[in-house]
């Protein structure tokens, strides 16, 4: 009887060493890695996700890389490039022809079009001939500053003529588009970004990728959560700049997106004051509610659709939108630094 | 229960308070000094200590370069050739995860350990 | 000898019945690793009314049998690490006669929360872990007390009934 005891002691003894390192092993499998790069949206782009070795990582994160790189042609409004009809093809056709595109870009036009209904027309991606004046003015703002400059009213009104979401024709069997005025021109400035991270967060699904975190400019999409089951920890940028607070709180996260428009990184200064990138369809003038607003919900296209239409709404109005839409919750940061949540935001403030 | 029993759990309970001070004192003691470290088109350059002073020229495509400084256990951008300056006038970074980006130029500056909280993203 | 068996196949399914429950509604403190080990009460029975083989054999079988069938076999390994060094600590306090029934679980839980805690450091090879280890030790105490106190009413009533056959 003894001799039996000592033998099960031994075997439980062993049964726990080999555990022991089997788990080791296990664990030691995968690491995770970043990597960033620049070619796409005009932005910095990371990615963190986890593979046995860097050679596997960056295999994985090249196929992630041509995707997006082929979103940002699709979408791209400057260029053309040749073998792809984009955006710029459908703006050049305007008034002449329908344009056969991409499924993806139909899709966009899609989100974009629900979106203008949604938002009562804050988020307008048929905004592109007023959003061209304010882009070249802020460019020459920007180059030389001392002759930085607002454009003149008359040819914002003029151009804002050429807006009508209506004479976008989206036409789904054919897969075509037609803008029906001249005049008029497509910008997805605003959703593009946020529709190519989710196509992106799908793919790295699909290429076995379960667990990451896609960073497009700020447009974060976690794909499940970090490998051992927690959430993915993502700090909101503090929009003053002078403070020594690079966050004004953490976001814990899994299979979710969250998208922050902001007033304070791309923005040009007309005698001292400050005129933002994103411009209010309702005015025709840059958004001056809030420095940041951010959105979280489990699509980044429609997080980043949220984002800036929200920029472009009172706060109160704004919170009773969030309030009614299920599944979006969303942050804002007022002028004086105040922070205002929508019910349901879950953040660690930073005190 | 008898009486050495509750003498063990009162040593327990002392022993478990000592080691939770003792573990507090080590880490608010320790310090652990961050990196700078330099990314140029993704690929790291070069990582530099905080504690020690002293200034950087990245180079990056063409003529163009940033001027990186530490001081005093923080990294900023002193100068650079990128058209919107973003970069030169954000903030001094000090705390892990924080980050200078200058997108023209395709550079960024990203502390690495160190104090500072542990995140996996921002959004801005 | 027939009656035995008997014995340990009842304490056999109480343990396994007691770890379900634990299962089923898990104390979560945000601590992994923290709780009451129902489980062990029934170990501690065993090791006061049979004796050490008896309370050796139950606790592996227990540990086997969960980790089949509520568990994986990661948690299996954290458990036998936990287990076999709550089980080594009782043993030997038992032996040492300085402490009763209570002061032997409070010395058995914080063992098991330090086995599991020391396979853990093993296997992610993380230092920081050991963080956690004032909090294990109080939990272990608590939890070590609650079941021991229980543990004691327990023997004392059964000891004579099992004792006879």
């Amino acid at each position: 009887m003894k001799r039996v005891y000592r033998a099960v002691s031994l075997v439980a003894a062993a049964a726990l060493a080999a555990g022991l390192v089997l788990i080791q092993r296990n664990n030691k499998e995968t690491k995770l890695y970043e990597t960033k790069f620049f070619d796409s949206f005009d932005t910095v782009t990371s990615i963190s996700g986890y593979a046995a070795s860097q050679e596997e990582f960056e295999s994985q994160t090249k196929l992630l890389q041509e995707k997006l790189q082929y979103y940002h042609r699709l979408f791209d409004i400057y260029h053309t490039y040749d073998g792809i009809n984009n955006i710029k093809t459908i703006n050049d056709a305007a008034g002449a022809e329908a344009v056969k595109v991409d499924r993806e870009i139909v899709e966009l036009l899609k989100l974009g079009k629900e979106m203008y209904q949604k938002t009562e027309g804050r988020l307008h991606i048929a905004y592109g001939s007023v959003l061209s004046v304010w882009h070249a003015y802020r460019e020459q703002g920007m180059q030389e500053p001392k002759q930085a400059a607002l454009p003149p009213e008359e040819l914002l009104q003029e151009k804002a003529q050429y807006t009508d979401i209506s004479n976008l024709i989206v036409d789904e069997e054919k897969s075509t588009v037609f803008l029906k005025e001249q005049e008029m021109s497509l910008d997805v400035g605003s959703i593009g970004k946020g529709y190519a991270v989710q196509r992106l967060a799908e793919y790295a699904r699909e290429i076995g990728m379960e667990h990451a975190l896609i960073s497009v400019g700020g447009n974060v999409c976690a794909v499940g959560t970090k490998k051992d089951g927690t959430p993915w920890r993502i700090g909101i940028e503090n929009p003053d700049l002078e403070s020594d607070e690079s966050y004004v709180g953490v976001v814990e996260m899994a299979d979710q997106s969250i998208v922050t428009s902001g007033d304070y990184q791309r923005f040009y200064l007309v005698n001292g004051k400050r005129y933002c990138h994103i411009i209010n369809p309702g005015t025709g003038m840059p958004s001056e509610y809030f420095p940041s607003v951010s959105v979280q919900t489990k699509d980044s296209g429609m997080a980043d659709a949220l984002s800036t239409a929200l920029f472009n709404m009172e706060f109160e109005e704004g919170l009773e939108f969030v309030e009614s839409l299920p599944g979006v919750e969303a942050l804002w940061i007022l002028k004086d630094g105040d922070i205002r949540c929508s019910g349901g935001f879950e953040f660690h403030e930073k005190k | 229960m008898k009486k050495n029993d509750v003498i063990l759990i009162a040593v327990l309970v002392a022993a478990a308070l000592a080691v939770f001070l003792g573990i507090s004192l080590y880490a608010s003691m320790s310090t652990e000094s961050g990196e700078a470290v330099v990314y140029l088109d993704g690929k790291e350059q070069g990582r530099y200590p905080l504690e020690q002073d002293m200034t950087v020229e990245i180079e990056a495509q063409g003529k163009n370069y940033n001027i990186l400084e530490i001081r005093e256990g923080k990294a900023e951008i002193r100068e650079a050739t990128c058209p919107d300056k973003i970069c030169v006038n954000h903030r001094p970074i000090e705390k892990r995860g924080e980050s200078l980006v200058c997108l023209p130029n395709k550079v960024v500056v990203e502390i690495e350990n160190g104090r500072g909280q542990n995140l996996d993203g921002t959004t801005n | 000898m027939a009656k035995k068996a008997a014995y340990m196949g009842m304490l056999t399914a109480l343990a396994f019945v007691f770890s379900y429950l634990e299962s089923l509604f898990p104390i979560n403190l945000g601590i992994p690793g923290v709780k009451l080990g129902l489980g062990n009460l029934v170990v501690i029975v065993t090791l006061y009314t049979m004796g050490t083989k008896e309370a050796c054999t139950l606790s592996l079988v227990r540990i086997v049998l969960t980790g089949f069938t509520f568990g994986n076999p990661a948690s299996m390994v954290y458990s036998l690490a936990g287990g076999i060094l709550s089980l080594l600590t009782m043993i030997g306090a038992r032996k040492i006669k300085l402490f009763s029934a209570t002061g032997v679980s409070v010395l058995g839980g914080v063992a098991h929360n330090a086995g599991q805690i020391l396979a853990a450091v093993l296997v992610v090879e993380n230092v920081k872990l050991l963080y956690y280890f004032p909090v294990l030790i109080l939990s272990g105490t608590l939890a070590g007390a609650v079941i021991g106190i229980v543990a004691g009413v327990l023997i004392k009533r059964l000891e004579d009934m099992i004792r006879k056959c």
